[in-house]
């Protein structure tokens, strides 16, 4: 039985809105051992580190000594990768993770581009079709953010729409980069699944990290009847006009005359159609983007008896299989009431730490006593949702509870330009 | 004027199959803006108002299909002549003039609104909306498919005869209007001859001794429905594809089962509407296979080709009549599959005594009953029963109660009693509606007066026993709702009371009344109706749980 790790140092980079999270497993002897959980920022802070993600980048360097044992990228999502393309991207290549853990839907043999071996049967062609769905879904990302500045002169479509139109079409953007670079990465690289066994044996001696989710597109649909769904037509649909786009868009209707002034008659619906276009983009940039966080890794690291939740961005869909469906989810939420540490899943949104979860955890308490839960959340207000519709990032409810009941390290806390990060320590 | 006989996909000889529709004649505007629609080629995606199309002395007859396809102007002539024969339809059933589900007059029909796979009806925006996409073979444009153009027509022509169908109420209710719609949409392109002749020729001449002839054993129930309906759904959209195609197709498919709309893959309003569309084509495939044994064979293997396309023509339409009749004899709110079935019988027998002919009447009954649709009324026929006894007339003036709706008030509330009106509630008479029919027995016409009275009570959970219902599991006793009531009354040109049909409010001492409106409430629970918001991304958001297992409310339970 090897040795275990006598405590851990948790520390979250201000990045903005995004996820970035250092590891840091402390040995009675030789040298401690670092998991990175994502790196990436779509809005980056401006109380931040003045150097940017480079100086984050480096900052991990330091921190963890030049050498990483496990790398996890929970999704694709740019405010989760974006860190691993560009410049900040060679520095963590630099740190040569052992293990690079990404979720299944981004294993190369599906990509429909690919041609490795996909293991044959229905079950690769579905999954194939998941990620093709992804690639078309990201697409579309892209298309949307080209409708900003048309967004933007039309006055029937609000600002708030447009923002949030561009805040989600670049979050959603395909990280073509970050994603090469993840591929490159890693002596062994795991697409992990629900009950993906991670073999972490020498690389972190006595943490034993189970995975939670995603489910496979096998477990999920044990669960429910129905196959072709309007929702899949809708997207492949939508991915093979984009790609079509692609090749050259032109004009419509090349030669057909155009009104030289808008009729009287038209005056009055045309902002109505903007702003119908304008909620459109951002309803179906929504539905996309949450399908992307549902395909987060839900790792549950377990050393002795304390164990810590990391869920990256994953709701309540994700959640649903490792919580309710699967066969042991007694077990598993049995376990996770007794974490002691919680990453807040998705920066706090309203749908992302489910509430049944939460209840569970056994740490729970509303006095600062020795042993109460520790949470974490990386955040940025006024990006995502909105208030007036109880959808805002982080949620208010949901950010009051954490700091009633736990003790929370919030990222937007952080003032200092220098100290850009908060820390929890915990020992085992 | 010329339109898109179907969608680009169908074609006759290698080209675009189009064909000539009757709209009504109108002095049109440029636009083409008419009285009721008004056409803006206006394009969101690339901010662009295309030059208004004006309609011609030759209707706007198109050139090639490159030069058809490539000219907005012909889009915008063929959605306005779509939307208007449309509505030229739901008037000629309903015998009356028929209002759209907004104030105004003109509805907006937008035929490149911007690019995306999608076509809407929007209230509140008193327009159509239609999106084009792009695929690797080409442009495809909604406004070009009739079936798509006349779909999302007829919700905004259903919505103005009944609003509170569009309202959260049961899963056959949330399914109706995409049923009907498909419905109406399908038996319009197969009213037009020139479709069904195009499908049924694909390999109608295999063997035949000559042209312009099927054999027999090519309009059996299973050939039509694979060589007519399924071949429908084959060549939507052509090479593009048609985002309908996969619905038409799975309606065919659905096998009849009575115990189908418990099933809980049919809870979902698309696939449950569905079923509605199965049993209606197939009373429509049945029907007229009947109607082809009836006819003389040639050389006794054969029958002659444009007979048969016109006999489905003819049956198509006859059908598309009763369907768009029925809604006026259905209640005002939360209206089921059965409701509508006994409607469409008691429509149709009102002005078409004699059913002989065609035996649509049996058709409809026989496939909706496999489907395990029954009629609502309880009558060996199926059909609504007559009041009992003649209603009090004490000091109501016969000819304003055509068309004040404050007479025919004044009528309900002597009769209050009698017709299940709660005297606590909020009461309107929220339509009157006098039309003339023309029955095609003996050409003679029908006059009728419909009024719809609609009923609201206010109230919190905790006051839900006094209505005999219980509140749903996890309910707070704070919680808000109302409950909804109401009567479609059916008066005789002497201003007598014909049919009454009610879903009135639920009461006490009316145990049998408040199971339906028990099982209503379980649904807006269960189904977040009772929270505000149900758009296109949380539809998409539902259906994604759903298949997951993750049911609304436990979704609920777990946000914050």
């Amino acid at each position: 039985m090897a040795t275990p790790p006598t405590g851990i140092r948790i520390r979250s980079y201000n990045v903005g809105f995004g996820d970035c999270f250092l590891l840091t497993f402390n040995y009675a002897s030789g040298k401690p051992r670092n998991v990175l959980i994502d790196f990436g920022s779509t809005k980056q802070s401006g109380t931040g580190p003045s150097g940017g993600m480079k100086e984050i980048a480096e900052k991990i360097r330091e921190d963890c000594g030049g050498k990483l044992e496990m790398l996890v990228a929970t999704h694709r999502h740019a405010d989760h990768i974006s860190g691993f393309g560009g410049d900040t991207g060679k520095v963590i290549i630099e740190l040569e993770p052992e293990i690079v853990v990404q979720p299944w839907t981004e294993e190369p043999g599906l990509d429909p581009e690919a041609s490795g071996p996909d293991g044959g049967g229905n079950g690769a062609l579905h999954a194939r079709a998941a990620v093709a769905r992804i690639s078309a879904m990201q697409a579309m990302a892209a298309a949307a953010l080209e409708q900003v500045p048309r967004l933007e002169r039309a006055p029937g479509v609000s600002k708030t729409v447009t923002e949030q139109v561009s805040f989600l079409g670049e979050t959603n953007l395909a990280n073509l980069d970050a994603v090469r670079n993840l591929a490159s990465m890693g002596k062994k690289h795991v697409y992990a699944h629900f009950g993906t066994k991670l073999a972490l044996g020498r690389i972190l001696p006595g943490v034993r990290v189970d995975v939670l989710g995603p489910p496979t597109l096998e477990q999920s649909s044990a669960i429910s009847h129905q196959t072709a769904t309007d929702e899949e037509e809708f997207w492949h649909l939508a991915g093979r006009h984009l790609a079509a786009v692609e090749g050259g868009d032109g004009e419509l209707f090349p030669g057909a005359k155009k009104a030289r002034r808008i009729p009287q008659e038209a005056r009055w619906v045309i902002p109505r159609i903007d702003r119908m276009r304008g909620e459109e983009l951002l309803a179906i940039l929504r539905s996309l983007d949450g399908v992307l966080n549902n395909t987060s890794v839900i790792l549950l690291f377990e050393v002795g008896e304390r164990r810590l939740v990391f869920p990256g961005d994953a709701q309540l869909e994700n959640w649903h299989y490792a919580l309710r469906e699967c066969d042991d989810a007694e077990a598993i939420r049995k376990r996770l009431a007794s974490a002691c540490f919680y990453k807040v899943g998705h920066h706090g949104s309203l749908n992302a730490t489910p509430k049944s979860l939460w209840n569970g955890f056994e740490h729970r308490d509303a006095k600062p006593e020795p042993g109460r839960l520790a949470t974490m959340v990386s955040t940025a207000a006024g990006k995502h949702g909105s208030t007036a519709r109880g959808t805002e990032v982080p949620r208010k409810v949901l950010i009051d509870e954490l700091e009633k009941m736990s003790d929370l390290k919030n990222t937007q806390s952080l003032k200092s330009r220098s100290t850009f990060w908060n820390d929890v320590e915990l020992e085992f | 004027m010329e339109v898109v006989a179907q969608d680009p996909g169908v074609l006759r000889d290698g080209r675009i199959l189009t064909t000539t529709v009757k709209v009504p004649w109108e002095d049109l505007e440029p636009g083409p803006v008419g009285h009721r629609v008004c056409v803006v080629d206006y394009d969101s995606s690339t901010q662009t108002m295309y030059k208004p199309a004006v309609v011609g002395e030759d209707g706007g007859a198109p050139g090639s299909d490159e030069e058809l396809m490539g000219d907005p102007g012909f889009h915008a002539r063929n959605v306005y002549a779509l939307v208007m024969r449309t509505l030229a339809r739901f008037e000629y059933a309903l015998g009356r003039r028929v209002n759209w589900g907004f104030r105004a007059h003109q509805l907006k029909v937008i035929p490149h609104a911007f690019e995306e796979m999608n076509a809407f009806y929007s209230p509140e925006d008193e327009a159509l909306v239609f999106g084009y996409y792009r695929t690797p073979r080409g442009v495809s444009f909604t406004c070009t498919f009739q079936d798509v153009v006349v779909h999302e027509a007829c919700h905004a022509l259903l919505d103005g005869l009944r609003q509170r169908f569009m309202a959260p109420s049961s899963p056959d209710q949330a399914a109706f209007h995409e049923g009907f719609a498909d419905i109406v949409a399908l038996l319009s392109v197969f009213s037009l001859g020139d479709v069904l002749l195009t499908l049924l020729s694909e390999d109608a001449g295999k063997g035949t001794p000559r042209e312009g002839l099927i054999a027999k054993d090519r309009v059996s129930v299973d050939a039509l429905m694979d060589s007519v309906l399924l071949g429908l759904a084959d060549q939507m959209g052509g090479d593009i594809g048609s985002p309908r195609a996969g619905a038409l197709r799975r309606s065919v498919r659905i096998e009849p089962d009575e115990a189908i709309l418990d099933w809980p893959e049919y809870e979902e309003a698309h696939a449950r509407g569905e079923i509605l569309v199965a049993a209606m084509m197939r009373t429509f495939v049945d029907v007229w296979t009947r109607r082809l044994e009836s006819l003389g064979s040639i050389e006794g293997e054969y029958l002659d080709l444009g007979r048969v396309a016109e006999e489905g023509a003819t049956i198509a339409a006859s059908l598309l009549t009763m369907a768009i009749r029925a809604i006026d004899y259905t209640p005002p709110i939360h209206i089921d599959f059965r409701d509508y079935l006994s409607a469409l019988l008691t429509a149709d027998g009102e002005i078409r005594s004699d059913d002989s002919r065609y035996g649509l009447r049996e058709g409809l009954s026989k496939w909706f009953g496999r489907y395990g649709i029954k009629p609502a009324s309880d009558a060996a026929d199926g059909r609504w029963n007559a009041p009992e006894g003649p209603l009090q007339y004490d000091g109501v003036r016969f000819q304003s109660l055509q068309t004040e709706p404050i007479e025919m008030f004044s009528l309900l509330w002597a009769n209050r009693k009698r017709l299940r009106i709660d005297p606590g509630a909020y009461t309107r008479v929220a339509s009157l509606r006098p039309c003339v029919r023309i029955s095609p027995d003996d050409g003679l016409p029908l006059h009728e007066t419909v009024a719809e009275c609609t009923q609201y009570v206010r109230l919190r959970a905790d006051e839900l026993g006094q209505f005999g219902l219980t509140p749903p599991e996890g309910m707070p006793p704070e919680q808000e709702l109302t409950l909804e009531g109401g009567s479609t009354l059916i008066l005789d040109e002497y201003g007598r009371l014909k049919f009454e049909i009610y879903n009135p409010l639920p009461r006490k001492r009316s145990p049998s009344g408040n199971a339906r409106a028990q099982a209503r409430l379980q649904y807006l629970w269960e189904n977040g109706a009772m929270n505000a918001g149900a758009g296109f991304a949380a539809r998409l958001a539902t259906m994604h749980r759903r298949r997951l297992g993750l049911d609304d409310r436990i979704a609920r339970s777990e946000v914050w």
